[in-house]
């Protein structure tokens, strides 16, 4: 995924497109971006899914307000390549006000919501390039306010993952909180949210994605992420693992329910073997580390569940991107250690929830709400790996594509 | 321990070397004047073997040792002629993890068999009674720790069959049997290798092994020590350790970290009461694993040293990376909390050989640390513990792993839970492997049955894996002389690096890394342990908790570089006495040489950090005005300053003292003021009937006063004090005693001269009170106690009270020990009826004085006079820990003096 080319294609394709409403999430390995368009203007990227643009129409709402019909696109660049956003963006019409007519806008008067810590550090970058300034959002208000949405405005948003079995889970909105955030990008960030707009930040790590990407590239010679977990798949974990199995000469160590096949000490065996980096498959290594960090992630959340009481664990973040096994070993974790008292919960939009969090800020200034019809329609297995794809769109009459359709209420 | 055993033991043993057909090639003189016979190295070694406090565990690199007794061994000599069979091992305990073996045995010290009549009086007469307490025996012996790496099992089995360790000879008597090896013999082990390298022993040692539930064992291993053993607890932060002392009866419960190749968290609530509460697969394994695959380092310990000199921040992505250089203030992090470890990794366009691989190291360890840190204070959380214990060979006592660690306790708990590591952090299960032999009894013996000595390596080899150990003095000799080469290169400092930072969810940076940081001093120094059951608590001591024998603070940095440059300075000349008290031969000097650097090396490490053997009081002002010569120092190794104070747990002044006597002794010297005690005994002696005699014509008040002074007088006839060396050129003895004695004329700074007095002598309407026993701790050799103490024992003699010369039981310096004091009184009896009558009451005179005494043995009837030993071989006594005779003879007594000893 985010893949320059595929966001170049898509850029000739949208050469029209107005974008009302950017929102944009930059954190330490990606920059996400949730934007807004109109059905009624020349939005037509993918029109042919398009296939009730009739019932999207513009109106007005009651107190005179322009209300907004149209669809939330998501978007994903490698924050290392900052420059792709840029000219993603630049080959955009920003049409951040509702009413604008489509030509370029005087450039000191526009603001973009924008959080995670890019917000800061890129900052001057957008001014200069895009002749926009960025409005920074909270990190931990925008994970919140996007998770509470999701949970409670989009169908079947949670599932849950253990042995291969995906399960929707559904959350009923009055009995949502507490619950557990743990955000998993580049680093873990561990929320206990207890309503829309309170929540305390209870812990974190800093084994996270950014660690499973960064040692699997030294380790690996892996271009980018996703190989790598590609290459997990296809690994076997016990040949760099030193299992229970290992130290007991292949018996259990029943006494504190530990099986032989327990993982012991991870990348244990690499010590005693005289076999270099070379020897070992990038395969195997790539399995050991992705099922190190997750279960430490699973773990570390578990623990922070139980201290304060918490029987939901909500999973997001980039580093899960729908990756069965994954999902499966934080499962298996949390599962483990909690005694199969607690279990593990992803999202479906898992990567977008500081995005989205910092999109439906503008409520405070220019958006009066967000509201997602629908919501009755069912998402197939196959929507998560849609979350893959670098430009997804969601529309709320496509059963294939699972999408989400929305109404704006614009100033 | 006495030097009386010596002799017995070494006759015995030439005894079985001459039926083993060795020449005999030497004469080497021997403690009491009687000579001892020396046969070559071996006997020498066996000798050696017997008396010191050296062990192989500290033992040394692989390199530099030659595995000699095994080669031997190999080509068929007899096994008891092996030097390392001297120590009769008893009992023997593994710990085989995934990475690392960890061993422990025990060497028994040798049967006290010499029953002397003194003994035997003083038992009947204290009521001492053999094991009172067990219904077995419990031996006195020394633990020794070993570790070796599991990859390099056949180093184990070699070093296990080279000591015969598996042989399990509990009983003496067997010792010399030529069976090596019991087909039935057992060895208990714990560990997963003990199901995985069952047959392997079977096979070449032909031993079973015994597997111990490695929770169990841990747990057993981390209450004896938190039990056992005195500062076996500290923290770390900010590169600032401190000893923790544990209330035994607040112990539990708490929380064992065990972090081996995994980690294992256990509550542990009471003796075999704990349960496995939670662990993690990211451990030392997971660091060392991780580590090789990607810096190509050869052994946990050269990544850990590659750590030290890593920047963290060119490979983790911090919060700074992600906000432009800012804080995340709003939750707490800092711009140089770690966000993701590892994650710079992933945008950057280097390869991993771009990265250095000390970089990649901090990194690593950094991350390991944090999350078992985390992990565990969250478990604490959980059940409410406030104390973390982190014991396992991951740690081995490096700073910044425990600075990380318990930053990460800290951070999380804010404050609230603190982490504590372990001195034998990496022993836990192999101690408690040991302890579950049900016979010694181990798990009922408390801190002060227990001392624990520094042996020469200690300074060098701290807590590192080392293989075979030294075969015998000779080669411990050459490896002294081989080391002082590569000193320097070895205490080199490593230099400071940036403040590194720390892991996401927010840690601040530990702050300190650098400055005690050296390539070899964060090891953690685990000396040998002896065991001596017949050890106990004074009983007089109001508190023993609260008693601490040492009285000057040598964590004042200050105070220790005054007594470093007090013992510096006195190193050559006390090299000298030494050497000279063995007949000046080269043998001699080159012990002597190799004692001096040793001790140089003990200080050298001190200096570097003060903690380096504990915490570091001193002994009593008397003793600081004592020690005030000067000459010039010759060792360079002295000039390092600053290394490691803490490397060695807390330590005193005292205890400063005892390693020196300790390193005298290890390197054969077995006292090396006993010339010096000879002649000045006999000097005294001359004097004192001249001096009795003037007391006698006294009235009784100013006699007594007089002989006050005169104990206050005669003390400063000590050989720790240059000052008293030179007056001892200038004038007579008894010239220089009445001297001082008139300087030593009241206002004293602490008086209650006239309470004693009214007692002694009534006032009036009061009758005299005369006490029932006295206790009288004597000090040095010659007038001190000749002129000083004997005087007043007599005095109290006369009066009705039993006395009770209470001296050391091995030589330090000048002082008296409680084998000479025998023949001292002996003589001092010649010429006085009262100490004839009391030493013979005492039992002390059979053996000194049969022919002059015989035809009057009827009529004494006298208050016992009698001599015990305080178990103690140091300038300084440790009321915490003496032997069971004086502790027995302080249960009926009601006064005790005590001169110097402090």
């Amino acid at each position: 995924m985010d893949r320059l080319a595929d966001v170049s294609n898509l850029r000739s394709s949208q050469s029209q497109t107005q974008i009302s409403h950017l929102a944009l999430d930059i954190g330490g390995s990606l920059i996400k971006l949730v934007y807004f368009c109109r059905y009624d203007d020349s939005c037509r990227d993918d029109g042919d899914e398009l296939r009730s643009q009739n019932d999207s129409l513009c109106s007005k709402s009651d107190n005179s307000q322009p209300v907004l019909e149209g669809r939330l696109h998501f978007a994903k660049f490698e924050t290392s390549k900052i420059n792709d956003c840029l000219d993603f963006l630049h080959s955009m019409k920003l049409c951040l006000d509702g009413s604008h007519d489509g030509t370029a806008p005087p450039s000191n008067k526009i603001f973009i919501k924008a959080t995670g810590g890019g917000a800061y550090k890129f900052a001057d970058l957008f001014k200069e390039k895009l002749g926009v300034s960025l409005d920074k959002e909270d990190e931990m208000e925008c994970l919140v306010t996007g998770a509470n949405f999701l949970l409670k405005a989009v169908h079947q948003e949670a599932f849950t993952y253990l042995d291969g079995q995906k399960e929707f889970v559904q959350i009923d909105p009055n009995d949502l909180y507490p619950y557990l955030l743990v955000n998993i990008g580049s680093g873990v960030s561990m929320i206990k949210v207890d309503g829309d707009g309170k929540f305390e930040r209870v812990s974190g790590t800093s084994l996270g994605g950014g660690t499973f990407w960064g040692l699997g590239r030294l380790l690996t010679k892996c271009k980018n992420f996703d190989e790598l977990l590609e290459l997990s798949h296809r690994g076997n974990n016990r040949i760099v693992d030193m299992l229970v199995g290992d130290i007991y000469g292949g018996t259990d160590y029943a006494k504190i329910g530990l099986s032989s096949t327990t993982i012991a000490s991870s990348f244990g065996k690499a010590i005693s073997d005289s076999k270099e980096l070379e020897d070992y498959e990038p395969e195997d290594v790539s399995r050991s580390l992705l099922r190190m960090i997750s279960n430490n992630i699973g773990q570390i959340s578990y623990l922070n569940a139980l201290r304060f009481g918490l029987k939901r664990i909500f999973f997001a973040g980039f580093f899960i991107r729908g990756h069965a096994y994954t999902m499966d070993t934080i499962s298996v974790a949390v599962n483990f250690w909690s005694k199969g008292e607690a279990k593990a919960m992803f999202l479906r939009h898992e990567g977008f929830l500081g995005a989205l969090g910092a999109f439906m800020s503008y409520e405070k200034q220019c958006l009066d709400g967000l509201t997602v019809h629908k919501m009755q329609q069912k998402f197939p297995i196959s929507a998560s790996s849609a979350g893959d794809n670098i430009y997804c769109s969601l529309n709320s009459n496509s059963d294939e594509n699972g999408s989400i359709e929305c109404t704006v209420y614009g100033t | 321990m006495g030097n009386w055993e010596l002799s017995d033991q070494v006759n015995f043993r030439s005894k079985q070397l001459l039926q083993g057909g060795k020449n005999i090639v030497g004469l080497m003189a021997g403690l009491n004047g009687d000579p001892i016979l020396g046969i070559d190295d071996k006997i020498e070694d066996l000798h050696y073997k017997n008396n010191n406090n050296s062990n192989e565990v500290q033992g040394l690199n692989l390199t530099l040792a030659r595995p000699k007794s095994k080669a031997i061994l190999r080509k068929g000599i007899l096994p008891f002629l092996l030097p390392n069979q001297s120590d009769d091992i008893s009992h023997l305990a593994l710990d085989i993890g995934g990475s690392l073996i960890k061993l422990i045995y025990f060497s028994r010290h040798e049967d006290q068999s010499v029953e002397d009549k003194r003994k035997k009086t003083v038992k009947e007469r204290l009521g001492i009674s053999n094991g009172n307490r067990r219904s077995y025996p419990v031996l006195g012996g020394r633990l020794h720790f070993v570790k070796f790496e599991t990859s390099k099992l056949n180093e184990c089995l070699d070093f296990i069959s080279s000591k015969q360790l598996h042989c399990g000879r509990f009983d003496s008597h067997h010792w010399n049997s030529e069976t090596p090896a019991n087909e039935n013999a057992v060895i208990k082990a714990t560990g997963g290798g003990a199901y995985k390298f069952a047959d392997l022993f079977k096979e070449r040692l032909g031993v079973s092994i015994e597997k111990e539930d490695e929770m169990d064992c841990l747990v057993a291993g981390a209450n004896f020590l938190l039990k056992a053993i005195r500062h076996e607890a500290f923290t770390h932060m900010e590169g600032h350790k401190e000893f923790v002392q544990i209330d035994h009866n607040d112990l539990y419960p708490y929380l064992l970290v065990n972090i081996g190749s995994g980690v294992s968290i256990i509550k542990v609530d009471g003796d075999g009461k704990f349960q496995r509460v939670s662990g993690t697969n990211v451990g030392g394994g997971t660091y060392w694993g991780l580590g090789r695959l990607l810096t190509k380092c050869n052994s946990f310990d050269e990544l850990l040293e590659l750590s030290q000199r890593g920047d963290n921040g060119t490979i983790d992505m911090l919060v700074g990376d992600i906000y432009g250089g800012m804080d995340y203030s709003k939750i707490g992090l800092s711009a140089s909390t770690i966000a993701s470890s590892f994650g710079k990794a992933i945008s950057d366009k280097k390869e991993l050989e771009d990265y250095r691989p000390e970089d990649i190291s901090l990194s690593l360890l950094r991350m390991i640390s944090y999350n078992i840190g985390q992990i565990s204070y969250l478990n604490a959380l959980r059940f409410g513990l406030k104390r973390i214990f982190f014991g396992g060979f991951f740690i081995r006592g490096h700073a910044y792993t425990m600075d990380t660690i318990s930053f990460a306790v800290q951070f999380w708990s804010q404050g609230e839970a603190q982490a504590m590591f372990l001195r034998h952090e990496g022993y836990l299960g192999a101690l408690g492997a040991f302890m579950s032999y049900q016979k010694h009894g181990l798990d009922d013996l408390m801190v002060h049955h227990l001392v624990e000595r520094f042996p020469m390596g200690a300074p060098y080899t701290g807590g590192r894996i080392h293989g075979p150990p030294l075969g015998d003095l000779n080669e411990k000799i050459s490896w002294m002389e081989k080391f002082v080469q590569k000193g320097t290169e070895i205490t080199a400092p490593v230099p400071m690096a940036p403040p590194g930072t720390t892991g996401l969810g927010g840690f601040e940076v530990p702050s300190s890394r650098g400055a005690t940081l050296r390539s070899d001093a964060s090891a953690l120094n685990v000396g040998v342990l002896h065991l001596v059951p017949t050890l106990e608590v004074f009983p007089l001591l109001t508190n023993p908790k609260m008693y601490e024998p040492n009285t000057i603070d040598l964590s004042d940095h200050k105070e220790l570089e005054y007594w470093f440059t007090i013992l510096s300075e006195h190193l050559p000349d006390l090299v000298d006495k030494a050497v000279a008290s063995e007949g000046g031969i080269d043998d001699a000097k080159r012990r002597g040489d190799a004692f001096a650097r040793a001790f140089s090396a003990h200080l050298a490490r001190l200096m570097e950090e003060p903690a380096a053997y504990g915490n570091l009081g001193s002994a009593n002002l008397s003793l600081y005005k004592k020690l005030t010569f000067r000459c010039l120092c010759t060792y360079n190794l002295l000039n390092r300053l600053m290394e490691e104070p803490a490397a060695y747990g807390k330590l005193g002044l005292a205890n400063l003292l005892e390693l020196r006597e300790e390193c005298l002794r290890e390197f054969q010297f077995h006292d090396a003021y006993r010339s010096i005690k000879q002649r000045e005994n006999e000097a005294s002696l001359a004097v004192l009937p001249d001096l009795l005699l003037e007391l006698d014509h006294m009235d009784e008040e100013t006699r007594l006063l007089t002989l006050i002074e005169g104990v206050l007088a005669a003390n400063i006839f000590d050989w720790g004090s240059r000052a008293c060396v030179d007056l001892y050129h200038k004038g007579t003895i008894i010239e220089i005693y009445r001297m001082s004695r008139n300087k030593m004329q009241r206002p004293w700074r602490a008086n209650d001269f006239d309470i004693f007095k009214e007692r002694m002598l009534g006032s009036e309407g009061k009758k005299p009170k005369p006490h029932k026993r006295a206790l009288l701790f004597v000090d040095n050799s010659g007038a001190d106690v000749v002129l000083g103490m004997l005087p007043l024992a007599r005095e109290l003699l006369r009066r009705g009270t039993e006395v009770v010369l209470v001296a050391n039981s091995l030589p330090a310096l000048n002082d008296v020990t409680a084998m000479e004091l025998p023949d001292i009184v002996a003589e001092a009896a010649k010429h006085c009826d009262i100490l004839r009558r009391a030493a013979e009451a005492g039992g002390l005179l059979v053996d000194a004085m049969t022919n002059t005494l015989d035809g009057l043995k009827g009529n004494s009837s006298s208050v016992p006079l009698m001599v015990v030993e305080n178990g103690c071989g140091s300038p300084c006594i440790d009321l915490r820990q003496v032997s069971s005779e004086l502790a027995a003879a302080a249960k009926n007594a009601d006064l005790v003096i005590l001169e110097g000893m402090g």
